[in-house]
């Protein structure tokens, strides 16, 4: 209470305004009023002396304004929420009228100084805003300019930290003139305020809302309730440090803000967000207590809560103090008046870039800057601009080169090794060293692009006095003339191979005094169709090589470089960690006098995904338009042109799928999805039935789930119909349709928490299944159309394959497997072998018709057949060979190789049968002239049908050359004539004897009779 | 050899069912020349044995030397040469082959293997006739494509070749080779007929057959003859001598369809649409066409289902079903099919039900 008194009373002490301030942040700092209320009790009560002048003061001149004013601001707290938790809201004065007498310019400049001091430096904030009040009346002036300290602090009552408050003045003086009265505060704000921001609520926020707080949310599927007030708060700007060393938790809705909003607000101010509470979590920020878990813990452990609203404050506050500390660098240069022209050109630059959205702030930092050093950096920065930063700032000797340092050391060993690994000694171990990994002739440096291999191969060369050459993808290095001892010809090759055996320019001759010299090929892995034979030459070089050799390349596991491995000790180069390489963007940065900051940095070395050149062009770039480098920046400027990482499919699958599926941005999930067009869709296949949408909320019966389910299935149907178009009819523009369709839209309606749909399954995404049982579907097709076409050789049925499975193969099955499960065992296994031959069909194709009749959980058709009865079908099965009439490929002695067309046997079908029932009539008269050929051809037949049962062959039919068989095949045709013929008498005696046997096998042009 | 490919009738007089159609197609091809045919009505109903019938009554026995080939065709495609491994049935007079089996290459097979008959014309010996006939089997699973293709060389070389089309539904053939064509409609024969032929049958056989029993295979056959013959061989190889009231197993696929329609209808879960696509799977596997998996299970679900659902279910699976044919991967189409139906048959039994 006393502080309070203080400020009221001090600016009466006339005389002493700026030697009173001092004492106004001791105060302020040692005891923390609490804001509006005690003012109030200073200005209501009437207790001790100090305060009866104040009232009095008051009462006389002001008491009215002052507790209209008071009201007013009560009131307005009222509306704002949150405040129990914050008991401080900026309080602000407000005075812009215009008809103000202004103060002395001096005067405001002196005033100001003290407070910067007591700006707090990091950390918490107590937005403490004084309004600066100054009255109309001119005998008060002076009196009043002493700002009324009337904020209280945000949070202060929880005062954890010492010796942190803030006290953020707000400045709304006047400046010079009426016309200019923001003058003072504009440029040392956040310089984003504009001139209009500061409404006569003196809202000191003002900064550029982000567009409307725009930003993060596209295409937001469902997920957290929408914050109720989005975007209708302007979020402000402030110190981009004011956060720094703070670790926020992030808990349910805020008031206007999206989480992925809050937290890159919180990060671009330096602080860090953590999913959980723990111990060193400082703020939880929520704007209503849910209860949830954060929440209970943070109760628990103590920590503070604080609303949006509270962090607004915090990093409002930090502008102030801020601009306090601007101003006072203006205050160092020496006349005011000098100053105050430009600054406000400074100022309008400003505003003209609030509009355009540049970084304003960072701009206006510089604009001070400059005027007040013009001197200090700009020269060396231009003087050196010239060069690219990557060149500048290669490392100068190996201990520069961030990471790999093993490796550096390795090459660094290897080097200083190699002459007398290879030079001297090498003649009389030459054979030992041969295979030694170690004392390999050349190394082959490998890793992703920008880690600085060849930085360190020319590093470590250089240091150990090597004359370097290099070769790279711009030199042609095809393969060289074979006669060397023409002389160079010209081409790089020839030279390459020139200097590898040169002995003079090399070893042989004294050459330590020599300089040494080392060759390095880079991009040995983008040796192309230009440099015909160059790897194999390489690898010759390297075996006659005088001189080492460093080969460089990106992707070791090439084919291109696969004969190279083995003359080259390979050395693999990892990307460096984000931390060793924002370490050393840092020092860049500090030697180019850019400010930036480390969590700026190391996002930066993140989003380049290890490569140290692409950071260093990006820093460059960013480096012409700013001088202040946050972590915001980074995050605009690398949004799109971030580097490509690999993404696995599951990944992929994982992302799109999983709980936070809902917040990625469409390009994102473009790119998930196109990762891998293939697989990708196929994954999500498989597993979109495994996830409990988040978009169905309260689903206790699952019908929303459900019914998300057939959507999906619908859509990833689309994806399909897609996939033809684009396969086979080749429409490539589908294919983000297709991704679209197959991926994005099953993964935004189902995306959430994964669960197992099968006892003892991995919680993990499974492999689409598609892929597998695809090719098992192809494999029983295959089989299946096999089996269909050995019936049809059979020519004892004509009939097609669907037909065969649909309805035949049941009772084949049947056939096939009940005499053997019912008949005695010999009996059985001829009745299945006869009807085995009747229809062609193979021991495979038996299996073929068992598999394809197994069903899970059902049982096996095998099942209930002994095993020795199994034995002796197959063993029937085997002795009845000839029985079998499809023709498999078989090799015929005097013929190169087996016709690949297979041609199964020709029968006159069913002559017996036409015999039996004489009807005939054609096909009797068909017979009889058959019949008067016959007997030429007999023989023929017969001598032919002896030479291929002497074949070793598969057996039962032979293919001849159709060009010998023409007329062979008629023969035999005709002799098949007479043994059916007989067999139709036979059969007739038999009366019910399955017909099945009585039919011969035939080739084409040849038969392979069964023996009767 | 099993019952329905010995007593398969050979000649068109002694077709017991169609022998109306098939005392026509006699008339058709002894007094005049014939034209390209186009056979289609449901599978069972007897179009192949007519063919096969009115070949060899065309062309005498020699119709009847058949030969199995797998052929490989080399079709030049524009800038490439593709090869096409195909089956084919030949005699010396006719071709036959399936020409879907080449999936949606089958446009070349229809003009290659149509211009190389046209090129190997036969000899006129002995007044046979001068052309050959191609027997194209499934025509109705040929590509737009291929039909297009099919309908020029189809009057291009009419000299030469004549056309036997076969097939199982005319809607899914163009309209330009519908009039291009005879066509033949060959329904499914009555439940009587199916009775008919199967006492034939068993005549010949030696067969006691009780009474009424053919008459139950004949139920469920679902008018399919091949399917009646069929059960009646397999019923025989189960039991015999026959009981009147002998169970009559249906085809393991059926009854595989059908427990999966029972696990539908029990419970609709993501879970369980989990368990049913593994079921699925396992069909295709098996070589059942997703068609007929996907008309199965709407059959079965109808037989379930309230007659409120019914409409809309008909309406669902005749969409998907449309989807699965402009697709490729089958059972993603199925998978939704089901998805659907358990979707609104849920919605259904709460609404319900409570």
């Amino acid at each position: 209470m006393q502080d309070i008194r203080k400020w009221f009373v001090k600016p009466h002490d006339k005389g002493r305004g700026s030697v009173s301030k001092p004492e106004n942040s001791t105060p302020a700092s040692a005891k923390q009023p609490s804001g509006s209320e005690l003012m109030e009790d200073s200005v209501q009560g009437g207790e001790d002396k100090s305060r009866k002048k104040t009232s009095k003061y008051f009462a006389g001149k002001q008491n009215v304004t002052s507790r209209k004013e008071v009201d007013e601001l009560r009131t307005k707290r009222k509306t704002q929420i949150g405040t129990e938790q914050n008991p401080v809201k900026k309080i602000l004065k407000i005075d812009d009228d215009d008809d103000f007498v202004p103060p002395k310019q001096s005067k405001n400049i002196s005033d100001i100084s003290p407070k910067r001091k007591v700006r707090n430096d990091k950390g918490r904030v107590t937005a403490q805003e004084s309004a600066h009040i100054t009255e109309s009346d001119e005998e008060i002036i002076e009196d009043n300019e002493t700002p009324i300290k009337r904020s209280g602090r945000g949070r202060g009552g929880r005062g954890t930290r010492g010796g942190r408050n803030a006290v953020a003045v707000m400045e709304i003086d006047e400046g010079q003139e009426n016309t200019e009265d923001k003058e003072g505060s504009a440029p040392s704000g956040s310089g984003s305020r504009g001139r209009g921001g500061r409404g006569a609520g003196g809202t000191s926020a003002g900064g550029r809302g982000r567009g409307g707080g725009g930003r993060g949310g596209f295409m937001n599927f469902g997920e957290r309730k929408d914050p109720p007030h989005k975007g209708e708060k302007e979020i402000p700007e402030g110190a981009s440090d004011c956060l720094s060393g703070l670790t926020f938790v992030i808990s349910g809705t805020l008031d206007s803000l999206e989480r992925e909003e809050a937290e890159d607000l919180i990060k671009r101010h330096g602080g860090r967000v953590t999913g959980s509470v723990s111990k060193k979590t400082n703020y939880l920020l929520c704007d209503e207590d849910i209860g949830g878990r954060k929440s209970e813990k943070a109760k628990e452990l103590g920590t503070v809560f604080l609303t949006e609203d509270a962090l607004f404050d915090m990093i409002r506050a930090s502008n102030h103090s801020k601009a306090t500390s601007q101003q006072d660098q203006k205050k160092t240069v020496p006349k005011a008046a000098v100053v105050a022209a430009p600054s406000t050109s400074a100022v309008r630059g400003v505003k003209e870039d609030v509009v355009s959205k540049a970084s304003s702030k960072s701009m206006t930092s510089k604009a001070l800057t400059s005027l007040s050093s013009p001197v200090k950096k700009n020269i060396p920065i231009t003087k050196q601009n010239s060069l690219p930063w990557t060149e500048k700032y290669r490392p100068k000797v190996p201990n520069d080169i961030i990471g790999n340092q093993s490796l550096v050391k390795q090459i660094h060993d290897w080097l200083t090794h190699w002459h007398e690994n290879f030079l001297h000694s090498g003649n009389k171990k030459k054979g030992k060293n041969q295979n030694d990994s170690v004392n390999k002739k050349a190394v082959l440096l490998s890793g992703t692009p920008g880690i600085g291999k060849t930085t360190s191969a020319k590093l470590v060369s250089q240091m150990l006095g090597f004359q370097i050459f290099e070769v790279n993808a711009s030199d042609s290095r095809g393969k060289a003339d074979s006669h060397i001892n023409r002389g160079i010809g010209g081409s790089t090759a020839n030279s390459v191979k020139e200097l590898v055996s040169n002995e003079a320019l090399s070893a042989n001759m004294d050459w330590s005094k020599q300089p040494k010299s080392i060759l390095i090929m880079d991009e040995v892995d983008g040796m192309s169709a230009g440099d015909r034979g160059g790897v194999t030459d390489l690898i010759a070089s390297i075996k006659v090589s005088k001189i080492p050799i460093i080969c460089i390349c990106n992707d070791r596991y090439s084919q291109k470089l696969k004969s190279l491995l083995n003359y080259c000790l390979v050395l693999n180069f990892r990307k460096p960690t984000k931390q060793q390489m924002a370490k050393r963007l840092m020092q860049v940065a500090s030697a180019e006098g850019l400010n930036a900051d480390e969590i700026a940095l190391e996002e930066l070395a993140e989003r380049v995904n290890g490569d140290m050149r692409m950071a260093l062009n990006q820093l460059q770039y960013m480096s012409l338009s700013m001088s202040v480098i946050k972590y915001d920046d980074i995050k605009k400027r690398l949004l799109s042109s971030a580097k490509d990482e690999d993404i696995s499919p599951f990944t992929a699958v994982d992302k799109l799928l999983g709980y936070n599926g809902g917040k990625l941005r469409m390009d994102e999930r473009i790119d998930l999805s196109m990762s891998d067009p293939d697989l990708v869709p196929l994954l999500v296949q498989e597993n979109y039935m495994n996830y409990r949408p988040s978009m169905a909320g309260k689903d206790d019966d699952g019908l929303k789930r459900l019914s998300l389910i057939a959507r999906a299935a619908e859509s990833i149907g689309d994806g399909d119909i897609f996939n033809v178009q684009i396969r086979r009819y080749r429409q490539w523009q589908l294919s983000q349709a297709s991704v679209l369709s197959s991926c994005i839209i099953p993964a935004a309606l189902l995306h959430g928490q994964r669960e197992t749909l099968e006892q003892g399954e991995r919680n993990f995404n499974r492999f689409g299944g598609w892929l597998g049982k695809n090719s098992t579907i192809g494999k029983n097709f295959r089989l299946l159309e096999d089996l269909h076409y050995h019936i049809l050789a059979s020519c004892t049925s004509n009939l097609g394959r669907s037909t065969l499975r649909l309805d035949y193969l049941m009772l084949l099955l049947r056939r096939l497997t009940d005499p053997l499960k019912m008949l005695p065992k010999d009996e059985a296994v001829e009745m299945v072998v006869n009807f085995m031959s009747c229809y062609s069909i193979s021991m495979e194709d038996y299996d073929t018709i068992v598999e394809l009749s197994k069903y899970q959980k059902h049982q096996n058709p095998l099942d209930g057949i002994q095993a020795p009865v199994k034995a002796a079908l197959t063993k029937a099965y085997k002795q009845n060979k000839s029985l079998t009439r499809v023709a498999e490929s078989v090799t015929i002695p005097g013929m190169r190789k087996a016709p690949k067309k297979r041609v199964a046997a020709i029968l006159e079908p069913a002559e017996d049968e036409l015999a039996e029932e004489k009807v005939d009539v054609l096909a009797d008269s068909d017979n009889e002239s058959s019949s008067d050929t016959e007997d030429g051809t007999v023989d023929e037949a017969k001598q032919l049908q002896m030479d291929l049962q002497n074949l070793n062959a598969k057996g039962m039919e032979v293919q001849v050359d159709l060009k010998e068989s023409n007329t062979k095949k008629t023969g035999a045709g005709r002799g098949r004539g007479t043994a059916s013929a007989s067999a139709s008498a036979k059969k007739k005696g038999g009366g019910l004897a399955p017909p099945a046997e009585k039919k011969g096998g035939r080739g084409s042009g040849s038969a392979a009779k069964r023996k009767r | 050899m099993l019952w329905v490919d010995q007593h398969r009738p050979k000649t068109l007089d002694k077709m017991i069912v169609h022998q109306d159609v098939a005392q026509n197609l006699k008339k058709l091809v002894t007094e005049q020349d014939c034209p390209h045919l186009l056979f289609y009505g449901p599978s069972g109903s007897g179009k192949k044995t007519l063919i096969m019938a009115l070949l060899r009554q065309m062309f005498g026995p020699g119709a009847d030397k058949v030969k199995a080939e797998n052929k490989t065709w080399k079709v030049d495609a524009g800038s490439r040469t593709i090869d096409i491994d195909l089956t084919t049935l030949s005699s010396t007079h006719h071709v036959e082959l399936n020409p879907s089996d080449a999936g949606f290459q089958d446009r070349y097979i229809v003009q290659e293997i149509i211009k190389e008959m046209a090129k190997n014309r036969p000899i006129d010996t002995k007044g046979k006739k001068g052309f050959k006939v191609l027997v194209l089997n499934e025509v109705d699973k040929l590509s737009r494509e291929a039909q297009h293709s099919l309908r020029r060389t189809m009057e291009k070389y009419s000299s030469s070749c004549r056309l036997i089309l076969c097939c199982n539904s005319s809607s899914k053939v163009t309209e330009a080779i519908r009039s291009r064509c005879l066509n033949v409609r060959i329904n499914s024969p009555s439940v009587e007929e199916i009775v008919k032929v199967l006492e034939t049958i068993a005549k010949k056989e030696g067969l006691q057959l009780p009474p009424g029993f053919a008459a139950r295979i004949a139920e469920k056959s679902n008018r399919s003859l091949r399917r009646a013959i069929l059960s009646l061989e397999t019923c025989r190889v189960q039991q015999y001598p026959f009981t009147p009231n002998q169970a009559i197993s249906p085809m393991d696929w059926e009854e595989y369809i059908f427990e999966i329609t029972s696990d539908i209808m029990k419970e609709q879960s993501p879970k369980r649409l989990f368990q049913v696509r593994g079921k699925i799977y396992e069909l295709l596997i098996n070589c059942i066409p997703p068609e007929i998996i996907l008309k199965r299970l709407l059959y079965e679900l109808l037989r379930k289902l309230d007659a409120e659902l019914k409409h809309e279910v008909c309406h669902w699976a005749a969409y998907y079903e449309h989807r699965m044919r402009l697709g490729q991967k089958a059972i993603f189409h199925i998978e939704a099919f089901i998805a659907k139906f358990m979707s609104i048959y849920k919605t259904f039994l709460i609404s319900t039900f409570g």
